[in-house]
Parts: structure tokens; sequence; C-alpha cells
């Protein structure tokens, strides 16, 4: 879930008013076409029905998923997929808000965690039970915790596709030159006692490393306020901000930066711990691989550390389909999200970027046990997936919400402000932004 | 002030000449050449950084501490860029939009620069003023107003849909109605005595004259066409209507580490025709000056 804060960032904030406010005209709508009805295209017998793929894989990600959609217009000949690139997540979502408007929509899209919900309420996105059932898809291969976070009143809107977790990344070189066992903390509790052991006198090395509010802090914090027993927020989206074991992750935070001064907030984690200047940190599994083959000394992973409990978000990517694509390219586009999560696929898949398997029986093929063997450092990352659950509604449902709760954090740890008042500016500044989500969920769900 | 007096006569004139001022000009040189430096390293460093890092591995480029110089220089990154990606075709997209987006946008602000500096019709203040305010407009806001219109005009995924909606910059019409402005008045009349239209004596009295503004904002407008990323990214879909930014774009990671340096190889495929670009248009910008002066 790496970002580096430039111009996608400039845009994306410039953007944002604009695209909220497009947006909120599609929720407006929402009210009466909440099922839209596809239209039927009676295409001839035997020709292929071509579908459109927005997608926002670029570099090696995006040569993997250009393979991957190869692969399936050469395994059958009733579907051609056409997969377009369309920029950062972000910008695949505000151009998927435009495209709505001017009728120029693709059949299935590639939605982030933070996006995909708004344009559920939108309606944007169509059921996919029905289309599922047609191909035979089984959702009881998926892995659970995975498939949830896309469904709504027990309809499937969302299929996870690029998903990714956070693990605990630590450099092996220091921890040995520490004198500390070779894994990750068990407990925060017993990271602090190690932390002073890491860290360089003269300040050029932490034992730790945070991201900024723009690398998506407030993904990673998410399992670190699970882990104190808080929460962002409830399920009813009822803001938690100043829930008392909130605030003492929070407080826990700051004292790594402010006090104990033994971690450091970083605009480029995974630099920084390549270059070794800070001995280890969290980040997503989707960048275990890069960071492996770059590193110059060896990589450890472990689950996250406990601390009253064990906590750990899922993030990344899923697939979509779009209500107004007509019916039968929505079925051609089902077909596509099929074949791209069948067991097979979703091994490619994995080995080759990183992220999570997500078929429950890809774990069993003879490539992935293979590949375990070879990288025990994802096999890490796989056996921490059934310990995770989905985040709260407060980083994914409320709009922006992510970075309104990463901005709180950056008060916290860069200017040392008290995390009770921080928190308590937060909760409501969230509970505000929530408000016209509640309202388009109550006029879509009831 | 007589013992001020009495030193100034006890030190021999050209004494005082010969220290005190070059004293002072060596200070003013030495500032000047600090400053140049700074602005040269602020400049240059970024330059220099990208340069260097596309013949180093990627593993050196991550490495701390920071290597000027690369340890191993390797050529393979520009194979990699070039063929992980249809360079050849974002070059061939991205010629023909700079040279038409430029090309009409020069146009286009000479004859309107011409109307609003020497023209008069009703309302010239209200239509300056209309300039100025779309001047302030940033281009983000129009971007969805702009998305909708091309596509109800059925031309997203084509070169028009890229072109036409930046053909109009109102910063290009501004810039030469001032400089349009500074032209006396003399020569405009002497031209129409001898029976000039306003076509003539726009392309032969006043546009060799105000040569330098106008290479200025033909530069700027090529250089904007050129690394103009949004809007190209959001009105094409396919790869063989991509520009080459987002060539380089597409070369970064989205999710965990980007290769970089394929992504500077890369950034110099879009750098260097920019640069010599500038190298020509330089010597146009000087020309036109002494044109000028002459002729003023």
């Amino acid at each position: 879930m790496k970002r580096t804060f430039t111009r996608r960032e400039f845009l994306r904030l410039m953007m944002a008013g604009g695209g909220a406010a497009v947006l909120a005209a599609c929720g407006g709508q929402s009210g009466q076409s909440t099922s839209p009805t596809a239209p039927a295209v009676v295409s001839q017998p035997g020709s292929k029905v071509k579908i459109t793929y927005w997608g926002s894989f670029s570099g090696n990600l995006g040569e993997a998923e250009q393979a991957m959609v190869k692969a399936f217009n050469e395994s059958q000949n009733e579907v051609e997929v056409e997969y377009q690139f369309q920029g950062s997540y972000e910008e695949t979502a505000q151009k998927f808000t435009a495209a709505l408007q001017a009728n120029t929509t693709p059949d299935v899209i590639l939605l982030s965690d933070v996006w995909w919900f708004g344009f559920y309420l939108a309606g944007a996105i169509t059921a996919l039970d029905d289309l599922a059932r047609q191909v035979n898809l089984d959702f009881n291969d998926y892995e659970p915790v995975l498939l949830n976070e896309g469904v709504r009143k027990g309809v499937h809107y969302w299929i996870p596709f690029a998903r990714s977790t956070p693990l605990f990344y630590y450099n092996k070189s220091i921890w040995a030159e520490a004198g500390l066992p070779d894994r990750a903390p068990e407990t925060w509790a017993e990271f602090s006692e190690w932390a002073p052991k890491l860290v360089k006198s003269d300040g050029s090395r932490a034992a730790f490393g945070h991201p900024n509010g723009a690398s998506y802090i407030a993904w990673l914090f998410q399992g670190v306020v699970w882990q104190f027993g808080g929460q962002y927020s409830l399920p009813d989206f009822t803001m938690t901000m100043t829930d008392p074991n909130t605030l003492r992750a929070a407080q826990f935070y700051q004292d790594t930066v402010v006090k104990e001064k033994w971690a450091i907030l970083s605009p480029n984690l995974n630099q920084d711990f390549i270059g070794g200047a800070i001995a280890s940190m969290m980040a997503s599994t989707g960048a275990l691989a890069g960071i492996q083959a770059n590193a110059t000394f060896p990589v450890g992973v472990g689950f996250l550390p406990r601390e009253t409990n064990f906590g750990c978000p899922t993030g990344g990517a899923g697939l979509a389909i779009v209500s107004r694509a007509p019916a039968e390219k929505q079925l051609a586009a089902m077909k596509y999200i099929a074949f791209a999560t069948n067991p097979t696929s979703a091994g490619v898949w994995a080995r080759s970027t990183g992220y999570m398997p997500v078929r429950i029986s890809t774990k069993q093929t003879p490539e992935m046990i293979e590949f375990f063997k070879q990288n025990p450092n994802f096999k890490t990352a796989v056996d921490q997936l059934p310990k995770t659950r989905a985040q709260d509604a407060a980083r994914v449902f409320v709009r922006n919400g992510d970075q309104i709760i990463g901005k709180g954090l950056e008060r916290i740890i860069v200017n040392g402000e008290a995390p009770s008042s921080v928190f308590a500016d937060v909760n409501d500044e969230l509970t505000k932004a929530a408000q016209p989500i509640l309202e388009d969920l109550k006029a879509v769900e009831g | 002030m007589a013992t001020i007096n009495e030193l100034e006569h006890s030190v021999k004139p050209t004494t005082v000449h010969q220290r005190r001022l070059p004293l002072s000009l060596l200070g003013w040189r030495i500032a000047g050449y600090l400053a140049l430096i700074i602005t040269v390293l602020i400049i240059g460093l970024p330059v220099y950084w990208t340069v260097m890092a596309s013949f180093k591995e990627t593993r050196e480029i991550y490495s701390l501490p920071v290597t000027w110089w690369p340890t191993s220089p390797t050529l393979n990154n520009f194979p990699a860029a070039w063929q992980a990606a249809p360079f050849g075709r974002y070059y061939l997209n991205s010629f023909i939009t700079t040279f038409f987006g430029a090309g009409i946008e020069v146009i286009l602000a000479l004859f309107s620069a011409y109307a609003l500096a020497y023209l008069h019709f009703p309302r010239k203040d209200l239509v300056f003023l209309l300039l100025l305010a779309a001047l302030m407009v940033p281009v983000e806001i129009t971007i969805v107003p702009n998305y909708l219109t091309i596509a109800r005009l059925g031309w997203i995924n084509t070169y028009q849909g890229i072109i036409i909606p930046g053909a109009a910059i109102a910063y290009g019409t501004f810039l030469l109605r001032q400089a349009f402005m500074a032209v006396p008045h003399e020569i405009l009349e002497a031209a129409r005595v001898d029976g000039a239209g306003h076509l003539r004596i726009l392309f032969s009295v006043v546009a060799p004259i105000t040569q330098p503004a106008i290479v200025t904002m033909a530069l700027l407008s090529i250089v904007s066409k050129w690394n103009e990323f949004l809007w190209p990214l959001i009105v094409t879909n396919t790869t063989d209507m991509r520009t080459l930014p987002i060539g380089v774009f597409w070369l970064r990671n989205s999710e965990g580490l980007s290769n970089w340096g394929v992504v500077m190889a890369g950034s110099l495929f879009l750098i260097v025709p920019v640069l010599i670009t500038f190298l020509f248009a330089q010597r146009a910008i000087v020309e036109g000056m002494t044109a000028g002066a002459v002729k003023g």
C-alpha cells in the first residue's frame, strides 16, 4: 500500500472537490436506479464478446496483469478482454466517476478497498451472485476474510483479486548485530525492550519506521489499534476514535517517536529499510518480492506484534462489474473474473506479484507448495491471512477517512500533540464525513 | 569633516580608485557567482541524479549512502524501459499532440493578442477581464466538465480529444498582448501609411519585433504539452493513444518497489527532445532581441 507523495497526490487533492461533487450527483440518482435492468446485446452467434477492463497495475504488476489477460484470451474463444491502464487506484476511481457521467464506462473495473463502497452506494457496480451462478463460480473456495469484505446484505459486489496484508519486516543483519533472536517480536512490549539495542546513537539508524499519512499510515495503524483493544469505528458508523484503547494505541505511537525516540516517521519507508536507515517496519506483503530483490541483507518477516490482542487488516484491490454494462458483457466480465481468480491463476498471480492467493485451494497446489519452500517469507504472509480481518468503516467506507485519520496521526507523531485532543477532532471530522454515506446507505439498504 | 578631508588628501586618488572599486566589484561578482552556483545546484542536481540513476542498477539506487557516480555502470535500463512499453508509439503520439497543440495555441494567441492590443471594439475591457479571470482558474477544476464535453462529442481516445481542450490558453494571449503593447505606435502607423493590412502588420511588423516573447510563449506551450500527464491519461483509454509521460508512469510500480533505474531511463526519453528544442529556440530569443533593437 505504499504510495509516494507526488503529482498524483497533489492532483488527487485538487480533484477531490470536483470528484466528490460528481459522485454525490451519482448518489442522488441511486435511489431510482439501484437495480438497473441491463440492456441485452444480441451479438451474432459465434462472434466474440469484447469487454473493456480498467485497472491500475503498472510496472511489473502491469506486465503480470497483461499476461493474465492474454492467458484468458487464449484459453477460450467466446470473450476477448482488453486491459486498459488508468493510473493509480485514485485516478482509476476518479476516471470511473467521470465516465459514469459521460457514459464511457468500462465493463469490469479494479477498485481499491477505499473506493468500491462509494460506487456500490452509487449503484455503479452490480450484484454478482446471479452472474456467478451462470459461470459456476464457487464462492466457498475464496478466503472468507477477503471475500466477505465485498459482501453487502448477503450479496457479492467486489471479488478479491490483488489483496495484501501488512507484515512485520526486519533486517536480519542488524538483528544479529544487536544479539536478538532471529524472529519478529511477539509483542510491542518485547519490541520496546529490543528497540534501544537497534538504534544507532549518532541518529543514523532508527529501530522502527512509520509511514506518513500519504503512504497510508492509517492502514497500518488500523492493526495496531485492534492490537490495543480499540477500533476506529463500530459497524454502524459510530466513530470510536476517543475510545480509551484507541487513544492508548495512539499514545504508544507517539511515545515511540517523541519519548523513547527509537522510531521515525518516514516519507519513503521501503527505501529507508533497504538502505538500512531503519531496522524494521510494518509494510504490505505486496512489497515483499521487491524488497527481497533489492536488499543487500537477509530480510526477515513475521506476524504483526500483539498487545492485548492480535490485529491485522487486509488491504488492496478487487474486481467489480459495472451495472450499466449490457447483460452479455456482464456475463463475459464474470467469465474473466472467474478465470483470474481460479485456483491456478490465483497462484500464478500471487507468485509473480506477492499478493495473497485469494483461493483456499491454491495453497495446496504443487507449484505453491514448492514456492513456499523456496520463499518461507511468503509462507509467513499467507499463514497470517486467516488471522486478519476486514477494516473498520471509518477508514474504508467514509470518503477520505484514510487521510483524515492519517493527518491526525501525523499531528500526534510529528507535532507531539496530545492524542486525546487530536482524535477528538478526528472523531468529529469522521462523523461529519460519514453523514452523507449513512443517508445513501439508508436509501440503498434500508 | 576635517579629519576625513585630511585622510582623503593623504591617500592618492589613483590608489583609492584602484583599491575601492575593484573590491566592491569583486564582492558583487562573488555574490553573483554564489547565486549562480546555488541556482545551478538546485536546478541541476535532480537532472544529474536522473541521468546517473539511469545508468545504475536498482539495488544501487536504493542503497545508502548514496553514490554520486555509478559503481558498476550499466546500459541495461534503456532497452528494458524501451521494451516495457511501446515507446515508439508514445513518441509519435507525443509529437502529434505537442506539434498541433502548441501550434494552434500560438496561432490563436497571436491573433487574439493582436486584436486585444490594437483593435478598437466595444467592451474590449470586459473581454480582457474575462481572459484574466480564465487565467486564474486552475486546470484541474476544468477537467471533469471538459471530460464530459469531449465524451459527448465522441472524442474519447482521439487526437482531437487530447489537443482541442488545451488549444486556447489565456496566458498565451495575455503574454503576447503585453509584448504587443510595448511596440512603438510610430512603427505601426508607418506600416499603415504604407498600406499594410492587419495580417501584414501582424506577421511583417509586430511578430519580428516581438519574436522573443513569441518564442518564449511557444516554448512554454511546447513544454507544457509535451509533459502533460493528467489530461491525456483521462481522455485516452488504449495504449496506442497514450503519450510519453504516461509511458514513464507505466514503468513505475503502483505497490511495492519501483525499478528506479528503468524509470529514470524512461524519464530521459521524455527529457531529451525538450532539451534539444530549448537549445535551438534559445538562439531565436537572442536573435529576436537584437533584431528588435535595430528596427526600433
